[in-house]
């Protein structure tokens, strides 16, 4: 029988993305692993100028639609996705790349407070969970992000997330830091206030600090 | 004149604030994405910030807020007050040294802190960006918004069972009541009933509390009797070991 047919028609019936484990336990036994795999890249290619995709998701495999088909896609409900605040995406992306992690160190590093109403809606969502608590004073609780983070935000695994390589520990930040500091003083030793203040008014008045922010911080990473 | 003005004053640095658009502080996620706005968008060096300036330009945006919440105020005034502080330390004729006597830049500690904090400002971009399901996405016949999608039973966890209270929680309007259930019967009540049989004659304990069925009512009883005693309203007799146990009236007794 036809592999890619069957595998079709699984992930096309299930709610849930379908992992490896779980396919070759369904189809015939004589199918060994590479059978499914090679399977699922046919199947992949196959729909790839389709409007619904193949895609790898938290460990599996699922239908989804094509992103470009979103707008389109919306018409069939009245309500509209809730957007997410600045907050929780910032709050959760901070559990995301540094889990297991506490509230305070979430505090700390976005120098705010995080509301409990943020915490709660990304548990909710299941975004984030509990992981178990810190054995410090307070044995504040640890936070991760749960599986339904991977499916929704379309992430076979945590190592998918966009970046993580690039991210700096504290340690990379201080040596960063101390070097350019370094340099600086080297260079102008305590004048910098005033110099800095000089050279401001010929700065032409630039609003649109979005794409500067990405730019400087690549160049900055070692 | 208000007291940041003042302060912006005295640090001579009023002026090329004025350049900058008037920005509300709820744009924004906290002191360090305020001083990231001022510095990325006037192109300074995060290692090298003009101290003095980028504080006016900060207590500015603080000044221009009609009202500040209370809740958010805290974290925005402690950094107004670390920024005053770094300043001082600059004007320091003695530069400051580690313990390996080099020469430390009091603004390190804060240009960490906002690189830090930048590259999960790009992370929680970045991550927004991503394709998310409900939104760029969609898998069959599910709407992750809609009530009547069916999800699939929690894991069995804490997080599964503080979801299911907050639940019930919202259930019942957020409100839990602690309802506490009055005695149906007082030990007062009982020592009156006690006596009353008393007054007819003294009885035999365990008639008495076979007459009196129920296991509140026993305890009840058995403490109603006790204080009697206690009170030395009446008296308890036993004649002979494990003999039956009577009770009498003090007066009659004597």
């Amino acid at each position: 029988m036809n592999t890619a047919g069957q595998i079709e028609a699984l992930l096309l019936a299930s709610d849930e993305p379908i992992n490896l484990q779980k396919l070759r336990d369904m189809l015939a036994d004589e199918l060994d692993s590479s059978d499914i795999r090679s399977a699922l890249s046919e199947l992949e290619a196959h729909y790839q100028e389709r409007g619904i995709q193949i895609v790898q998701v938290s460990g599996g495999w699922q239908f989804r639609t094509a992103p470009e088909h979103a707008e389109l896609v919306h018409q069939l409900w009245e309500i509209r996705p809730q957007r997410l605040s600045r907050s929780a995406l910032e709050t959760l992306a901070i559990i995301a790349y540094r889990q297991p992690t506490t509230r305070a160190e979430i505090e700390a590093l976005r120098g705010f407070k995080v509301s409990s109403s943020i915490i709660a809606t990304l548990q909710e969502r299941g975004w984030i969970k509990v992981l178990g608590r810190k054995e410090v004073p307070g044995r504040p609780h640890l936070f991760g992000t749960g599986k339904p983070f991977l499916k929704d935000f379309g992430l076979n695994s945590l190592q998918d997330l966009p970046d993580s390589a690039q991210l700096m520990d504290e340690d990379e930040i201080q040596n960063l830091v101390g070097n350019n500091v370094m340099q600086i003083q080297q260079g102008v030793l305590y004048e910098t206030e005033q110099n800095s203040e000089a050279s401001e008014n010929t700065d032409d008045e630039e609003n649109s600090q979005q794409g500067e922010v990405g730019s400087e911080a690549e160049e900055t990473s070692p | 004149m208000s007291e940041a003005a003042a302060v912006a004053d005295l640090f001579g640095g009023a002026e090329p604030s004025l350049a900058l658009p008037p920005v509300q502080l709820d744009q924004f996620e906290g002191p360090l994405d305020v001083l990231l706005h001022l510095i990325r968008s006037q192109k300074m060096e995060v290692f090298d910030i003009p101290i003095a300036m980028i504080t006016s330009q900060y207590l500015d945006i603080l000044d221009a807020q009609v009202e500040l919440d209370l809740e958010v105020a805290g974290d925005y005034l402690v950094m107004a007050s670390t920024l005053m502080q770094l300043k001082s330390r600059l004007l320091l004729p003695r530069p400051e040294m580690d313990d390996e006597g080099n020469e430390v830049d009091p603004r390190a500690e804060l240009a960490a802190q906002l690189i830090a904090y930048e590259q999960y400002r790009m992370l929680a971009e970045d991550l927004n960006e991503r394709p998310r399901i409900g939104r760029d996405v969609f898998t069959r016949s599910i709407f992750p918004e809609s009530d009547e999608v069916e999800r699939p039973l929690p894991e069995g966890d804490l997080d599964a069972l503080l979801l299911a209270f907050r639940n019930v929680l919202k259930r019942v309007g957020g409100e839990v009541r602690h309802h506490i259930f009055s005695d149906t019967m007082s030990v007062r009540e009982q020592m009156t009933a006690v006596l009353e049989q008393l007054s007819h004659g003294g009885i035999q304990l365990d008639e008495f509390l076979l007459a009196n069925p129920g296991r509140e009512v026993l305890v009840t009883t058995i403490l109603a009797i006790l204080e009697l005693w206690r009170q030395q309203t009446i008296t308890v007799v036993q004649s002979e070991n494990y003999g039956s146990i009577s009770l009498l009236l003090k007066e009659a007794a004597s």
